[in-house]
């Protein structure tokens, strides 16, 4: 898997000192050298707190929906024909987005936005802290499991000097689960902070750690430096997104813009994670009408950041894929505070060059009494790793999958163009 | 109160009299509650966290207690341990209760005991409401048992996993899922009286799976009651797996991320012969030629909090308030009392190392001496010192 690229980078790093590169050999190393294969990308970015599915991408045809749900439920896309913006929007007749994600319809129509209905986690557990944990260990069950999906993802490369010193980037002050094991990843809190401080110590500390006679930490050194100055001319240069690129303020829209940054420097980031939290809705979660509320701001913040970063990779979408997640669903009921508690199977999106989109996948449970899960929640018909399995094949070339979901086969959705599928809502419901 | 210097902020907050202090506290937002803070003197700046939140207070008063312990205390070996002993029985303050369960775990089930036997840490832990609430068997029912039947309660299996994988027998200690589940049954019952007021300890027969079971080939017959659980307890504080895998860990932390097997068996036989006195298992370590070997010596990296604490041991930093240090551990990757998984933090220095940790090790070095982190003093002779911190010999230990 060695590129040229990345072989020129080590050599010629290896003849003048890794960072000690001049600005101009970096920029040929680094960034300008064309005629390298780009790999593929795998965004994945994590719903903390449980997201509720059944308000996000709406059953508007499903009666029991509207009656389970009596003052929170997304009105239907026909209901409002004067105030569409506090109707669902609709995709396919039977499902609808919730109207705060308008600015996803488009990717949608082009057909590289797919959704992949009552997914999740089997376990049953409904503790956040459980679901999360299962989910991005990606082993539903098992708590010792040490290391996390994105880690064990990640294509083995010989020799391992060989690949960027951020193929997988997380962005945060720490390493998350999905993100942790035996292969180098790396946290990247602010791109514009990632570097010693004081550039007179960062100086002393370089040559201190390429002194120093233990090989871990002359390696973490070598690698720490190599990301800092890799990424010193991305940090240093002022980006601008591209134009109708509108991020939205706040972390998801942070995180996501310098993902783009990244992504768009060539620097060899082969993975990279963000997640947001605020989805916990016990309580309000829907305002007055269905564009307002608490779900309604997350959900507008979530959309806008999701088709701002489409719209920035441009060109280099054909390359990326993204894949949204959250531990467990919500009640398929209200609850008495006009909000909902916590449930089973949820909803995934998946949005790429690659992703055979303007489709809802997965086998719709229904949402009648005999039909819910424990009486209570959406059934869930499709394994998260299904989803993921598919991705991380696809896109990062990984076809043994056992080793990335131990103990499970995972079962292609169809979701990318070229795999084999299981079809879509479509067909399950016309027998319905 | 919007524009101006903290000191200057506070000097108008003290001009106001007592009583329309607290209420201005009350009423004004967290974030110029923060920004009085830092000039504030300690005893309003307990009242500021006070407004922040009560139980976000206890979670405060006990990570500025361990780093206070960590920096300050003469019994060091105590502290290692005690801190040894919570990751190993790990408990994640951030799940629901928790947040305020665990000032007690530490304090009445896991100090009293890190020289004594582990069967009475073991039960100690196996007891703690903030255990059965963190690996939620203070939920687990028989499915047969009267609570089971009419509250459609279940069994729960996660603590009897973790406490054959992780707390006792170790991943390779030779159970079976079987066993898991029988376990699971043995602890049925084990609950908390009235979790979100008195949170004690309770033994409730009504959610007991009386029936008879059998755990690692040993029957258990039926009628046990709360003894099941202490039955299994026994055995397991007994197995020879357990002084293995405990020996094992013990010596990770204080030898070598890979320790020597000898070591591990000699010290594994104490266990076993002095019937888990933890005392009698350090000192086999402690007196044996591999603890002295120079292949031991600084042989290991520091974790983040060995980390900052021995760094301001070595300057003679003065701690005033923690909650800027707690930052920085956070930033290191080790938030105290935050692993959310039950596994606890790595014992292996190696995992301490990846470019995030380096760089926020070296960032804390520098802004150490230069007396940039909030409630931390260093004399400024030592602004020179912030290299030697960040640098690889001062990684080791």
């Amino acid at each position: 898997m060695t590129t040229r690229r990345f072989f020129l980078r080590n050599s010629a790093l290896a003849m003048v000192g890794a960072g000690t590169a001049p600005l101009w050999l970096q920029r040929v190393l680094y960034a300008a050298d064309a005629p390298s294969p780009r790999k593929k990308i795998l965004v994945a970015i994590f719903q903390r707190g449980a997201a509720d599915g059944l308000n996000i991408v709406v059953p508007h045809a499903e009666k029991r929906y509207y009656e389970m749900r009596p003052t929170i439920a997304v009105p239907r896309p026909s209901q409002m024909p004067d105030r569409r913006e506090d109707a669902a929007i609709d995709l396919d007749g039977f499902f609808g987005l919730h109207p705060a994600l308008a600015p996803l319809k488009p990717i949608w129509d082009d057909g590289h936005l797919a959704i992949v209905h009552a997914a999740g986690s089997p376990d049953p557990t409904r503790s956040h802290f459980d679901a999360q944990d299962f989910m991005e260990s990606a082993t539903p069950g098992l708590k010792a499991t040490a290391d996390g999906w994105m880690n064990r993802a990640l294509p083995h490369a010989e020799p391992a000097a060989t690949v960027s010193p951020v193929r997988a980037v997380a962005m945060g002050p720490v390493l998350p689960r999905a993100m942790r094991g035996a292969n180098p990843a790396v946290a990247v809190q602010n791109l514009s902070d990632f570097q010693v401080r004081n550039a007179e110590a960062s100086g002393a500390f370089q040559a201190l750690y390429a002194d120093s006679q233990d090989p871990l930490l002359h390696a973490a050194g070598r690698e720490t430096f190599e990301a800092v100055s890799l990424l010193q001319s991305v940090r240093k240069r002022p980006y601008e997104p591209a134009a109708d690129a509108n991020y939205p303020r706040g972390h998801l829209g942070d995180c996501l813009r310098q993902i783009a940054q990244l992504i768009k420097a060539d620097v060899g980031v082969e993975m990279a994670f963000a997640d947001v939290g605020g989805w916990d809705h016990h309580v309000n979660e829907v305002g007055a009408r269905a564009s307002e509320g608490q779900l309604a701001m997350r959900l507008a913040d979530f959309g806008q950041a999701l088709a701002a970063f489409w719209l920035d990779l441009g060109d280099l979408r054909h390359a990326a894929a993204v894949v949204t997640m959250s531990e467990f669903g919500r009640t398929a009921r209200e609850n008495g505070d006009r909000g909902t508690d916590h449930g089973h199977a949820n909803c995934m999106f998946a949005m790429g060059g690659g992703v055979r989109g303007g489709k809802v996948y997965g086998e719709w449970p229904g949402l009648e009494p005999e039909q819910l899960y424990e009486a209570r929640d959406l059934a869930l018909t499709t394994d998260f790793r299904d989803v993921l399995g598919e991705l991380v094949r696809g896109q990062l070339g990984i076809r043994d999958l056992s080793r990335v979901f131990p103990g499970y086969a995972p079962k292609p959705c169809g979701i990318l163009r070229g795999s084999p599928g299981n079809g879509s809502h479509a067909e399950a419901r016309a027998s319905t | 109160m919007h524009a101006g210097t903290a000191q200057q902020k506070l000097d108008l907050f003290s001009s106001f009299p007592p009583d329309r202090q607290d209420q201005l506290l009350e009423n004004m937002g967290q974030g110029m509650r923060m920004e009085l803070f830092a000039a504030a003197p300690p005893g309003l700046r307990r009242r500021i966290q006070c407004a922040n939140g009560p139980q976000a207070m206890v979670a405060q008063d006990l990570t500025e207690a361990k780093l206070f312990r960590a920096v300050y205390s003469n019994r060091q070996l105590d502290e290692v341990l005690v801190d040894f002993w919570y990751n190993h029985f790990n408990v994640y303050l951030e799940k629901g209760a928790d947040h305020y369960l665990v000032t007690a775990y530490e304090r009445d089930a896991i100090r009293p005991h890190v020289l004594g036997k582990f069967e009475d840490l073991l039960r100690a832990t196996a007891q703690s409401p903030a255990m059965l609430f963190y690996l939620d068997n203070w939920e687990s029912a028989g499915s047969q048992s009267p609570a089971g039947q009419r509250r459609q309660r279940g069994l729960n299996e996660n603590y009897g996993r973790e406490l054959l994988e992780l707390h006792t027998l170790g991943v390779d200690g030779g159970y079976t899922q079987k066993d898991v589940t029988e376990v699971a049954r043995c602890f049925t019952g084990w609950t908390i009286r009235q979790p979100q007021r008195v949170a004690e300890f309770e033994f409730n027969p009504r959610m007991h799976d009386d029936g008879d079971k059998t755990v690692l080939g040993v029957r258990i017959p039926a009628g046990g009651g709360i003894g099941d659980g202490f039955q299994v307890l026994h055995l397991l504080a007994q197995h020879p797996s357990t002084a293995h895998f405990i020996s094992r860990k013990l010596a990770m932390r204080f030898v070598a991320d890979d320790p020597p097997e000898t070591l591990v068996k000699r010290m594994a036989a104490t266990f076993l012969k002095k019937d888990g006195d933890l005392r009698a298992v350090l000192k086999t370590m402690f007196d044996s030629p591999e603890f002295w070997s120079r292949r031991a010596y600084r042989s290991k990296i520091k974790s983040p909090l060995e980390m900052v604490a021995s760094s301001l041991r070595v300057l003679n930093a003065q701690v005033d308030f923690t909650f800027g240090l707690n930052n920085q551990l956070t930033q290191l990757g080790e938030p105290l009392y935050r692993k959310a998984e039950p596994t606890g933090y790595s014992n292996s220095g190696q995992e301490w190392l990846n470019s995030a940790g380096l760089l926020a090790r070296m960032n804390f070095s520098v802004a150490l001496v230069n007396n940039k982190l909030p409630g931390v003093k260093v004399d400024s002779a030592h602004s020179a010192e912030g290299v030697t911190l960040g640098s690889p010999d001062f990684q080791k230990k």
